[in-house]
């Protein structure tokens, strides 16, 4: 019986276990898979980790990781341990409310501490503005920068904010136990109150200090919500850059950093464990020691803590000495380094071309990525957008113009603005051009698995058909996924008709009542197309091409244009009003419009350039690289010729109340 | 000397007026304007529509906590039970997921759950699919129209986003349930035994109740992070079902900036949660030191 129960609860735990570590398991091993599927074993390969070590991105959110992690920890263990003595020495009547206020941030869901935050730390930026200016303009002893953004300091203090709960939470038991007169006792042998709280009461309440430690360094580590609505758009922890990389394609190499993480954690714990279990059997051990050994352990008790103090002070003095360096260096580097902070589209640039750039001048490139037109304008709204050079579409930029947010460009400085087509030049959303230069441009259609879709689809009925119910991905902005609908229906994407956009919203509510959407998505379209999770979606010709490259073998990929039309669009870039390097972003500019880096550009992302030579030339390119000559298919999907982009309309800027109603419906739509 | 050592807390009772008062203030005023700074309660009142989206985060992190619950439990009780090593093993088990990124572990479930992801695979290899197809072909009445499966549709479920919360926070529901249980006094159930209680009864009538405060604890450290989550969500359901988290991180960083609007909407759910948590802290007496792990 007792056996049986025995059995019973170790299954339990074992089931519990495998619960757990199966997922991570599944990390691990797919972290030595050669190629770059997450489901489907290619061969043992040690690649992923040798990639890791030449990925900034990931290299660099693991060093903010860990240095805001340890920052905050040391800054909350000395704060709230100071904090929670002193608090434990008032009257009740003080200590209860500020106790309740202690534990708000901990009772609080995290994205409530993170919105709080964030918006608290926009009106302090919109306050300092101000006082930045006046206090330039009344004397010219100093020059105060005037403008602030979300960064390094920002998720720094969040992350204090929401340690140092955890850090009292942990002493205060330890002082509610400890014998308050021993600290009169002390004072009244002599001690001053100084020598007593280092000799008292710091001893007696060591241990709750260091697990306080323990549990806040725990939490910075695990934190991604309070991070991502203060880091802003520069700085990025490890769990932000995963987030944003779960949007695309996640590559193996996260897995390869999560299994050293992992590796890592799992040696020391082995060591502690290890090292408590053998203290322990030494301890019970030791009346059996003859005499002898009882001497040489004596010994060895009388100096060992002189030497682990001196150890630990070493440790501690090296630690807080590496800290410094780090933050010195980086504090060095962003002074003296010119840099330019991009922002534009996921698996929009030949990374080839940064590291160029960069070699060429010398300018640090920040590239960050946003993940629709509409997020990126909440982005720049919230104060986490830290960028000189953005890339957005053509409505976007019309929207910009008119509030406000873009300078104009010195075209002085770039040259190569004239090899740009006549074609995308004047365009409505910049009519004069005075705020742009184009980068690619293309169409938005429908891309489909013929391996599961046994016709040719020519219309955008297939969308909203029960035939694919809950294989169909819907397009995660607004603007394209009711566009789509009004082109269906046989209106314009640009109607200000409310009628009609309700009525394609209808169209697309219904749907979605049907289950016909597995989700929204938007760069996600590449791992779920490719590893064929879905029959139809509807995405930019470009990325379908790059689709087509990466697709498993069990996935046939095909893309039109239906035949109620579509859109064309034009993304390009521009300078926002704030940009803090506006030459580097001019010298950004004019290197990325020329024809070369067009050229590499076009073939990596498979949009088609604006340039008129690249345009021109790249199935030759195409054809000198790969030896082989460019499907004409290809290209006429990659730029669509002028009979096709008949059929398709540009977006223009809608009026704010027309904006208004699209986020409504929008929203409602999610519902 | 009181009155010298309370004020080490000076600082911090400044840091925590500035960090945490002021932001929330903040996040009230918000709540409380239009975009142009006037007073309204219109961000209120619009809140009818999305109902819906309260209804089904509160249910799908019910559901995930009762879950987390039914396992946890359990798991503490007999894992109090093992020898002190084990214990400490088991203990440092639990708490090493944590030091992973639970988005690196809510990506591995997605790999997981895919339609054709492993679980699929699986069923596809072990002819499950084949076998369903058979019988449904066979039962079917029409079978021109029977249209064959080839996967489960896992993947932008609710039940996905379900399964999510409870892997990522179960280690919160174990771990207070745990520390309170391995702290019970032994000889307090050898007394209800002595007096003739049977094993049943001393579970129900002393260490169910004292295990409470553990309960209680671990219920608010799954339920509170579960129904504000949106990376999960947004993960696993695939953008199809939508909390209260997404909601509210579309307003300030997604597809519909209104922050005023995602004021409001967080500061509704701080005050459902906090109303929560003291009708269920009246039940039994919150103790502070069973939220220590």
């Amino acid at each position: 019986m007792k056996k049986q129960r025995r059995a019973g609860s170790r299954l339990l735990m074992g089931l519990v276990f495998l619960f757990l570590y199966a997922p991570i398991f599944l990390l691990i091993v797919f972290s030595f898979n050669s190629g770059e599927s997450s489901t489907v074993w290619q061969g043992f390969s040690l690649h992923w980790y040798k990639q890791l070590f030449h990925n900034r991105i990931i290299m660099e959110s693991v060093y903010t990781t860990l240095l805001v992690s340890l920052l905050a920890t040391v800054i909350a263990t000395v704060v709230g341990t100071f904090a929670a003595i002193g608090l434990y020495s008032m009257k009740r009547r003080w200590r209860t409310p500020l106790l309740t206020i202690n534990n708000i941030p901990m009772m609080n869901a995290d994205i409530v501490t993170g919105v709080s935050l964030c918006l608290f730390f926009a009106a302090f930026f919109q306050g300092w503005r101000s006082f930045a200016r006046w206090f330039n303009e009344a004397q010219d002893m100093m020059e105060l920068p005037v403008r602030l953004t979300l960064g390094f300091a920002t998720l720094l203090i969040a992350h204090i904010a929401f340690n140092i709960p955890y850090v009292i939470l942990n002493v205060a038991p330890k002082l509610r136990q400890m014998d308050k007169n021993l600290v009169d006792a002390a004072q009244d042998l002599g001690c001053t109150w100084m020598q007593a709280f280092w000799k008292v009461i710091l001893p007696e309440i060591k241990p709750g200090i260091v697990s306080g430690a323990l549990i806040a360094f725990t939490m910075s580590i695990d934190d991604f919500v309070i991070s991502y609505f203060t880091a802003g758009s520069a700085t990025s922890t490890l769990a932000m850059t995963i987030y944003g990389m779960t949007k695309k394609r996640i590559t193996p190499e996260i897995n390869a950093i999560s299994t050293l993480l992992f590796v890592t954690v799992l040696v020391l714990l082995l060591v502690k464990n290890m090292r408590e279990i053998r203290l322990e059997r030494q301890a019970s051990r030791r009346p059996a020691f003859s005499p002898a050994d009882d001497t040489a352990s004596a010994r060895v008790v009388r100096f060992s803590p002189d030497t682990r103090r001196t150890v630990k002070r070493i440790a501690a003095v090296a630690a807080i000495c590496a800290i410094a360096a780090g933050m010195f260096t980086l504090g060095g580097a962003a002074r003296s380094q010119r840099v330019v902070n991009v922002c534009s589209w996921g698996e929009y640039i030949d990374p080839e071309l940064i590291t160029q750039f960069e070699e060429q001048t010398g300018i640090r490139v920040n590239y960050q990525t946003a993940e629709s037109n509409e997020a990126l304008y909440s982005l720049l709204m919230s104060g986490g957008g830290d960028y000189d050079v953005i890339v957005p579409s053509d409505y976007m930029i019309a929207q910009l113009i008119e509030e406000d947010m873009l300078a104009e460009l010195n075209y002085d400085n770039l040259p190569n603005f004239s090899l740009i087509d006549d074609r995308f030049k004047n365009l409505p959303y910049d009519p004069e051009n005075k705020y742009t230069v184009p980068y690619a441009w293309g169409t938005v259609g429908i891309i489909y698995d013929r391996n599961k879709v046994d016709e040719e689809l020519t219309s955008w009925s297939a969308l909203y058909d029960d035939k694919y119910a809950g294989d169909v991905l819907l397009i995660n902005n607004s603007r394209d996924a009711f566009g789509i609908a009004l082109k269906y229906l046989g209106y314009s994407v640009n109607t200000t008709d409310e009628a009609q956009i309700r009525e394609a919203y209808a169209l697309v509510a219904d749907a979605m009542e049907r289950n016909v959407f597995q989700g929204k998505v938007m760069d996600e379209v590449f791992q779920k197309m490719e590893g064929g999770n879905a029959a139809i979606a509807t995405y930019y010709a470009g990325d379908y091409l790059s689709m087509v490259d990466n697709q498993a073998d069990n996935v046939d990929l095909a893309f039109s244009i239906p035949e109620e039309g579509s859109n064309w669009f034009v993304d390009a870039m521009c300078v926002l009003k704030e940009a803090s390097n506006y030459e580097e972003a001019h010298e950004w500019i004019n290197f990325i419009a020329s024809t070369e880096a067009n050229l590499a550009n076009m073939d990596y992302i498979w949009y088609a350039s604006p340039n008129t030579t690249a345009l021109e030339q790249y199935p030759a390119y195409y054809e000198e690289l790969y030896e082989e000559p460019l499907d004409p298919e290809v290209y006429e999907i990659m730029a669509a010729p002028q009979e096709v982009l008949d059929r398709c309309e540009l977006y223009v800027s809608l009026p704010p109340k027309i904006r208004a109603l699209y986020n409504d419906l929008w929203i409602t739509l999610g519902i | 000397m009181k009155n010298k050592l309370s004020g080490f807390a000076v600082p911090y009772v400044i840091w925590m007026a500035l960090f945490v008062v002021v932001p929330i203030l903040i996040m009230v005023m918000y709540a409380f304007t239009t975009s142009d700074f006037y007073a309204t309660a219109e961000n209120f009142s619009r809140m009818g529509a999305y109902l819906s989206v309260f209804v089904r985060s509160f249910r799908l992190a019910v559901i995930a906590t009762l879950v987390c619950l039914l396992i946890g439990y359990p798991m503490a009780y007999v894992m109090a039970k093992e020898g002190p090593g084990f214990q400490r093993m088991a203990m440092a088990l639990i708490m090493l997921p944590m030091w992973m990124n639970f988005l690196l572990r809510t990506y591995s479930w997605m790999s997981i759950l895919e339609n054709n992801g492993l679980i699929n695979q699986l069923f596809d290899r072990i002819g499950l699919f084949d076998l369903i197809n058979h019988i449904g072909l066979a039962v079917a009445s029409e079978p021109d129209k029977y249209i064959p499966i080839t996967h489960f549709q896992m993947i932008g479920t609710s039940g996905a986003v379900v399964l999510g919360m409870v892997y990522n926070y179960l280690p919160f529901m174990i771990l207070p349930i745990y520390s309170v249980i391995v702290k019970l006094d032994g000889s307090l159930l050898e007394a209800a035994h002595d007096l003739g209680a049977s094993s049943v009864t001393v579970f129900r009538k002393v260490i169910l109740p004292l295990s409470l405060p553990g309960v209680l604890s671990g219920v608010t450290m799954v339920f509170v992070p579960s129904v504000s989550t949106f990376a999960i969500s947004r993960l696993l359901g695939g953008g199809t079902q939508m909390m209260l988290g997404d909601l509210i991180e579309q307003q300030f960083l997604g597809g519909a900036y209104n922050p005023h609007l995602g004021a409001a909407i967080s500061m509704v759910m701080m005050v459902i949660v906090v109303v929560c948590m003291v009708v269920m802290n009246n039940f039994g007496e919150g103790e502070e030191q069973a939220v220590m792990l």
